[in-house]
């Protein structure tokens, strides 16, 4: 964000505040949505919103704006939580590696080489590369099969930018085992983007 | 000597320098001799880049309801 931007919006402008909801208002839902259960994050993430509006003053600048949004999104579902005295949905379910198998598991040999190697990707911007009309439809339905618990991670560190010690503390998860919960998610994602540019369909 | 099956499971800490000295020199090697596995770590990196704007802009109902909450506790 430029800087300009950002001071008349730490000061409060109601314009250029509310083109951070429109901007980040999904993204929050869906972080806070694995946490909370998705009838409730709505709520959450109204009272996020609220408490950033009276904060925004304070906003370093020092991460991303995403990232600081979804700091206090996350520490408002927390909230939720205990005054609902409610355990989270997020679990961690120890092994992970006896639940989901690698996405790219089959792309090996048996002695670990590729045999069906990632195809050479055509996109090239980050803005573009995930919203093709096609890509988009398939993305959701991958995304909304997937486990709460791998979606979780994936929305906080890669959707969000929060950093990785932050998640393993929020969501008491061991470190080796948020690893394989990213790495899991990630695998996902980039199969289905590999056979997409291979193939043009999903 | 690492496969590119090891190499994939551990580009994602690669990327985010979560990996002691010695795994990370292995797998940069690796990554000399390895085409495509060079091409798998920049592929993945252009994703996880992207993985901020999986999601739609909210519609000017959604904006509105949140910026009619913030007015109202602003009148309060």
């Amino acid at each position: 964000m430029e800087l300009e931007k950002l001071a008349q919006l730490k000061s409060g402008d109601p314009v250029l505040f509310a083109e951070l909801v429109r901007d980040h208002h999904r993204a929050l839902i869906a972080l806070t949505v694995p946490i909370v259960g998705i009838s409730e994050a709505e709520e959450v993430v109204q009272n996020a919103w609220l408490k950033a509006y009276q904060a925004i003053s304070s906003f370093a600048g020092k991460s991303a704006i995403r990232t600081w949004l979804g700091s206090i999104a996350i520490n408002e579902a927390k909230m939720q939580l205990r005054q609902r005295k409610r355990e989270s949905l997020f679990s961690d379910h120890g092994d992970e590696n006896q639940y989901t198998e690698d996405s790219l598991a089959q792309r090996f040999t048996e002695r670990g080489h590729w045999q069906h190697p990632p195809a050479h990707w055509h996109t090239d911007s980050p803005e573009s590369l995930l919203t093709g009309e096609q890509l988009a439809e398939c993305l959701e339905k991958l995304l909304t099969a997937m486990p709460d618990n791998q979606r979780c991670i994936l929305e906080m560190r890669d959707a969000s930018g929060l950093p990785f010690d932050e998640i393993c503390s929020e969501l008491t998860v061991s470190s080796a085992n948020a690893r394989v919960l990213l790495h899991r998610a990630r695998t996902q994602l980039f199969k289905l983007v590999d056979h997409y540019e291979e193939t043009g369909e999903c | 000597m690492l496969s590119c099956r090891d190499f994939v499971n551990n580009a994602d800490q690669l990327l985010d320098r979560d990996l002691r000295v010695s795994t990370r020199i292995a797998l940069r090697i690796h990554l000399l001799l390895c085409r495509h596995c060079r091409r798998y770590v920049k592929q993945l990196a252009r994703l996880i880049k992207a993985i901020p704007f999986i999601h739609n802009k909210a519609t000017e109902e959604e904006v509105r309801k949140v910026m009619d909450c913030i007015h109202s506790h602003e009148n309060t």
